[in-house]
């Protein structure tokens, strides 16, 4: 973009990321949707450098669960709190989280009419990028430099889309990742390169969370979580929660329990 | 070649040209068709083979003739500059745009107006696309930045059987001021055409568009899309219009207007009209904020809002 640019701080000052065990926890988190509890007095904890799956079927609450943690607008009426390194967040805003250093890797990424891979990946150029990142980034992911004036719209498929949205969430280096179902668009041929991607933010020590209801994808984890019915079910190793999961979840319904009467604090 | 006594005035304008996006050494090249006019006078002029160039001064304008030979590719654009240096005025121009058949051409125009506080700007723009043949028009205005510039700008276009024909209207680096543009296209059988106006309004400028698609001839088709940002006190008042009046004629209008803000006042009209059972029209209307999970897509990656609105908008409006 022209003009004066703040420079995007990818280092995240506030805290000390090199040092210290970086935490994300989620405690009593509850979220109603017409009637139905879609998060339902969800905990969890992650730790920095690990990947985590969260692993479930269709309408468990696992994108919902993304949601909170970025804390998107659409999704802050929740109850039960979020902290980043033992810091409640949860009045903090989208632009405010991804500040503390949360991003989120989109399951279908928008187009942006007349804005090249480029701009979206420098974001208008206030990422500053070394020639050598982009390209190292973009090979990560499957890309060439070719990409880099192609406009991200109708022009690239939605795998290549996706592909883009990778590389984005690797450059702006987070310490937090939520990646939500990071294969959706993507041939099955491509799991080694998601596996790559998870490497390289697993290798600079960021907490990845993976929403997924594939089996390949959470076998990719260093831990499990298994979604259903906007609880966690069970944790463990992803094996073991892949081997629950098919036990499970083919006979669950998956049915988001109804609010009872007196809504959800009198739960 | 720029004339001689008007060398000063050709770099004032050059500055402002260059501001808008301009390479103002295309002007001095021999291979490059261009004109330059400030006020009522043609400060410069070349052309090449295949296109013939007239221009005639009036009271307060000019008025050009454009006429390309027959089967005459033109590789380079043909620059148009069209400025206008004093606070206070009228300026008329008339352009008249002869394509012949199996033609190839694009035009880049820029129209500057940088100190106006009380100035008037008409343009009339008739254009003919001969048979076969095609042609971008690219029309790109830098205003000044007290909005006291008002603008009427009118294309009236009409394409041959299997022409084609681009008209791109752009003014979004600056304040508008007052703007009124009307795109007008009568389209022959499979010719095509593509109209499309980008604004980014500001402060309390107001904005008129009318574009217009006639779909006469059979197989004809074309799209007419208007994009606006609207921010401030700013208002908008859009009319997209098609016509199908021939068989198997297809036709797409579309208004997208952003805006910002809780004193903007916006509309828009699409209006579809069809004569003929076998032609087929579309209509695409938005009005509202900027798309929420762009702005969400971008802010999870570090931008404020501000920084995305603006992102967003910049990319839509180019």
């Amino acid at each position: 973009m022209p003009g004066n640019v703040d420079v995007i701080n990818r280092t995240y000052d506030s805290v000390d990321v090199n040092g210290g065990l970086f935490m994300l926890e989620v405690k009593e988190i509850k979220l109603v949707r017409e009637e139905r509890k879609i998060l339902n007095s969800l905990t969890a904890s992650f730790e920095k450098g690990r990947v985590y799956a969260i692993l479930g079927n269709n309408g468990v609450g696992k994108s919902t669960l993304s949601y909170v943690l970025m804390g998107l607008e659409s999704h802050k009426d929740y109850e039960g709190n979020v902290y980043l390194d033992g810091e409640e967040i949860d009045l903090l805003s989208v632009p405010e989280r991804a500040k503390k250093g949360i991003s989120l890797g989109w399951q279908e990424p928008v187009r942006f009419e007349g804005l090249t891979v480029r701009e979206y990946l420098t974001l208008g150029g206030k990422l500053k990028l070394s020639v050598e990142e982009l390209d190292e980034t973009l090979s990560t992911v499957g890309l060439n430099r070719d990409y880099l004036d192609r406009f991200v719209d109708e022009s690239l498929s939605g795998g290549e889309r996706k592909r883009v949205e990778l590389a984005s969430i690797i450059l702006v280096n987070p310490r937090v990742t939520i990646l939500d179902e990071p294969d959706s668009g993507i041939d099955i041929m491509s799991m080694e390169m998601i596996e790559h991607v998870l490497e390289r933010l697993r290798d600079k020590g960021s907490i990845v969370i993976i929403i997924t209801h594939r089996e390949e994808i959470a076998r990719m984890a260093d831990e499990a979580y298994l979604l259903c019915g906007g609880r966690i079910l069970a944790s463990g190793e992803p094996e073991e929660i892949v081997s629950f999961y098919r036990k499970l979840c083919d006979s669950c319904q998956h049915i988001n329990e109804p609010v009872k009467e007196g809504g959800l604090a009198n739960d | 070649m720029i004339e001689s006594n008007y060398e000063r005035e050709f770099t004032a304008i050059a500055k402002e040209y260059e501001k808008s996006g301009g390479n103002v050494s295309d002007f001095l090249r021999k291979d490059i068709v261009s004109i330059i006019v400030s006020g009522n006078k043609v400060i410069g002029r070349n052309t090449v083979d295949g296109v013939h160039v007239r221009a005639k001064e009036l009271d307060n304008g000019v008025e050009i003739w454009i006429d390309i030979d027959d089967g005459t590719i033109i590789e380079n654009p043909i620059h148009l500059c069209t400025g206008y240096l004093k606070p206070e005025g009228t300026q008329e121009i008339l352009i008249h745009n002869h394509l012949g058949d199996r033609a190839k051409v694009k035009f880049i125009s820029h129209c500057v107006f940088p100190s106006g506080v009380n100035f008037t700007h008409s343009m009339v723009a008739d254009t003919d696309v001969g048979k076969d043949s095609e042609m971008l028009y690219e029309d790109t205005h830098m205003h000044s930045k007290d909005g006291g510039v008002t603008v009427k700008a009118t294309y009236n276009t009409i394409v041959r059987e299997g022409g084609s024909f681009q008209n791109h209207f752009y003014l979004t680096k600056t304040r508008v001021g007052k703007l009124f543009v009307k795109m007008s296209v009568i389209l022959e059988k499979h010719a095509s055409a593509h109209i499309e106006s980008k604004v980014y309004e500001r402060e309390d400028d107001y904005l008129e568009i009318d574009e217009e698609l006639y779909l006469n001839g059979e197989g004809s088709s074309g799209i007419a899309r208007t994009t606006v940002f609207a921010t401030d006190r700013s208002r908008a008042k859009i009319i997209n219009k098609a016509y199908g009046n021939a068989p198997f004629s297809r036709g797409h209008i579309e208004c997208n207007e952003i805006i910002k803000g809780d004193s903007v006042e916006v509309g828009t009209v699409p209006e579809l009209y069809v004569t003929n059972e076998k032609a087929e029209l579309t209509h695409e209307a938005s009005i509202g904020r900027v798309n929420v999970k762009q702005m969400e897509t971008l802010m999870s990656k570090g931008l404020s809002e501000e920084e995305a609105t603006d992102m967003i908008v910049r990319g839509m409006l180019r």
